[in-house]
């Protein structure tokens, strides 16, 4: 029967063509939605391995008239101090200004053994910032005050540049830029991926510098993790500490929650924009394929009453009718299959190979869906067309 | 073979109420070639479609090889008319989409059977009605006569026991008809299959052996 039904489709290459073509975009579109919140989702699932509730961050200009390193430096550690003796906050931290939710990027390239890795996101951070953040160590130190006095140039990394880098051996003691102490810097830790693009974006490759003296003028952002309940009256406080001891400075007070939800709508409202698109598209579609196969059953009533005559039950035209239906449908999927594959395998949109794959196969099962419950009803139809009837109107 | 018994249908419409057969009894027995003639809309395509259970009669009762029909449900009639009943129509009825060898065989695919049974069981009538040579053309690069014989093969492919035509040479002219005809009466005569036929022609009528003629729904001889 299956020979049978690929002979009567190939024979009407001509009328199916449309059919195909019309299945054929509904799938690569739904191939590109799928494949887009498939990654949204892995992202999500991810853990965060930050933990920003209730931290706050304070944005600031450096308006000191020194160019004194030390001085400055003196300055800024006492004003560290002043906040973290508030009682309302737990931790503070400077930052550079692409912590977590933020939207600077800072980027640098490094090199291993002479192989280089490009977009390491670099973060100027201090000995507080992983504490403040919440983030987890998974091998050997933070930074701690002495290590502003060693000559020792020491870096840690996150864990998505280790596994790139060193793989799954250790990379405490390591030396990259460099083979040795006085060219190159040792890695002194590696902490958990923290996702800084929100809830919905991966964590990139990262590095954590700690801030020296000479890049302290720089820095305009610290971090503060205020005891849970913190209100308006104690957010004014945290405001006058800072304006008292930087005169003229434009102070700004966030909560990395409010920029959390923000940079996380800013990845999914396309998402969503492209989903209702392809919503409209896939009613097209599922309107146009019902539509066409509707037709086809009533431009074939002649034949569907002569099968009836020589011996198919009413199941067996609909579920004819059904299985051309899937027959075509198959065909479409596998034209489709190929050019979706060719995104993995060119890598276009720089998305993980899994990720297209589950995409493919959820796309290729909802297609089959679509189908199927499109062409069920015009078969039931078709099952209790008369033959009698049928084959009296040609 | 066939026994019809007070057959009674009843066509009803929104606006009227047709009564196009009106208590028919009529017994059919094995082996023998019937032809059913009557003027335009006196129930003869009616009554051969209850004969083919193709149309269900608003009363009476039909048995067909000594078997009762009435309390089969859908799919054992469609296997019934699969495995006893062969139709011919004036219009052939045959599928565009198909070259001739898979129309002939599509009987077989709705009977446990392998492809290479289909195959030869479906040249085999071909050979019967004469188009060995036209198995791979499609039925729109046929002739009229050519088409009405491949729907014969296809009627005789599952070797019915009875054949039911409509008008089987309506669309044809007297030289094809007289084709059509004797390949008919050969298979009467040869295989003993059982033909019920309706036609207009006398001179058709003429070459069976019995003949029912109706008007409005009833038997007039
Ligand atoms: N599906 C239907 N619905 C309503 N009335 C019908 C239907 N089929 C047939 N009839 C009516 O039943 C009567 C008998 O029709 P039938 O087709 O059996 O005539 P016929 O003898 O075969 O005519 P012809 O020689 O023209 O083929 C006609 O009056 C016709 O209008
Ligand atoms: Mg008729």
């Amino acid at each position: 029967m299956i020979k049978h039904l690929f002979k009567l489709i190939w024979n009407k290459k001509k009328q199916n063509f449309l059919l195909l073509s019309e299945i054929f975009i509904s799938f690569m579109v739904i191939f590109g939605v799928f494949s887009f919140g498939v990654y949204a989702y892995k992202n999500y699932m991810a853990p965060m391995n930050i933990k920003y509730e209730n931290v706050w961050v304070i944005n600031y200009s450096n308006t000191l008239k020194t160019e004194n390193a030390d001085s400055l430096e003196m300055f800024y550690s006492s004003l560290k101090q002043n906040i973290q003796a508030l009682p309302g906050v737990i931790e503070a931290s400077y930052t550079s200004a692409n912590f977590p939710y933020s939207t600077s990027m800072m980027n640098n390239g490094i090199t291993y053994k002479g192989k280089q890795y490009f977009g390491v996101n670099n973060y100027r951070v201090d000995d507080d910032y992983l504490k403040t953040l919440g983030g987890n160590l998974i091998e050997g130190r933070w930074y701690r005050k002495a290590d502003g006095a060693g000559k020792e140039r020491v870096i840690v990394i996150n864990k998505k540049l280790k596994d790139d880098v060193f793989g799954s051996g250790s990379a405490i003691g390591k030396y990259i830029d460099g083979n040795n102490s006085k060219d190159g810097r040792r890695v002194i830790g590696v902490v958990d991926d923290m996702k800084n693009f929100g809830d919905y974006q991966p964590a990139k490759y990262g590095m954590f510098e700690r801030i020296d003296t000479s890049y302290r003028k720089w820095v305009g952002n610290m971090l503060v993790k205020v005891k849970p309940g913190a209100d308006a009256a104690f957010e004014g406080k945290l405001y006058k500490t800072m304006a008292n001891a930087l005169k003229n400075s434009n102070i700004e007070i966030e909560h990395l929650d409010d920029k959390l939800s923000s940079t996380n709508k800013f990845t999914l409202v396309p998402l969503i924009i492209l989903s209702i698109i392809a919503a409209f598209l896939i009613i097209n579609v599922a309107l146009g394929l019902f539509g066409v196969l509707w037709y086809n059953i009533n431009k074939r009533r002649g034949e569907i009453g002569l099968r009836r005559a020589i011996g198919a039950s009413g199941n067996s035209v609909s579920g004819q009718l059904v299985a051309e239906s899937l027959i075509l449908a198959t065909l479409s999927l596998l034209i489709g299959s190929f050019f979706a594959a060719q995104f993995p395998l060119l890598n276009v949109f720089d998305l993980p190979a899994m990720v297209y794959v589950i995409a493919l196969l959820m796309a290729v099962v909802f297609i089959y869906l679509l189908v199927f419950v499109c062409a069920l009803y015009p078969g039931r139809q078709a099952a209790n067309i008369y033959p009698a009837v049928a084959l009296h109107e040609e | 073979m066939i026994s019809l018994q007070n057959i009674e249908k009843v066509y009803r419409t929104d606006t009227i109420q047709t009564l196009a057969l009106n208590n028919i009894s009529l017994d059919v027995a094995k082996g023998e070639f019937l032809s059913i003639m009557g003027p335009s809309g006196c129930g003869k395509s009616t009554l051969l479609n209850i004969m083919g259970l193709l149309d269900v009669p608003s009363k009476g009762n039909i048995s067909i090889s000594n078997q009762q029909t009435h309390n089969m449900n859908d799919k054992q009639l469609a296997g019934f008319r699969n495995k006893k009943l062969g139709f011919i129509f004036q219009s052939y009825h045959l599928i565009n989409d198909l070259q001739v060898i898979d129309n002939v065989e599509l009987p077989l695919l709705y009977r446990d059977t392998t492809a290479k049974q289909r195959r030869e069981l479906a040249a085999e009538a071909l050979e019967k009605v004469g188009l060995s040579n036209r198995m791979k053309h499609f039925p729109t690069q046929l002739s009229g006569g050519q088409r009405q014989r491949v729907a014969i093969a296809r009627a005789i492919v599952g070797r019915p026991e009875i054949i039911l035509a409509d008008e089987p040479t309506g669309n044809l002219d007297s030289v094809m008809g007289n084709e059509i005809m004797d390949i008919l009466t050969g298979l009467n005569q040869n295989d003993g299959t059982t033909i019920v036929m309706v036609t207009h022609d006398e001179n058709m009528a003429r070459k069976t052996h019995r003949l029912v003629r109706l008007f409005d729904g009833s038997q007039v001889q």
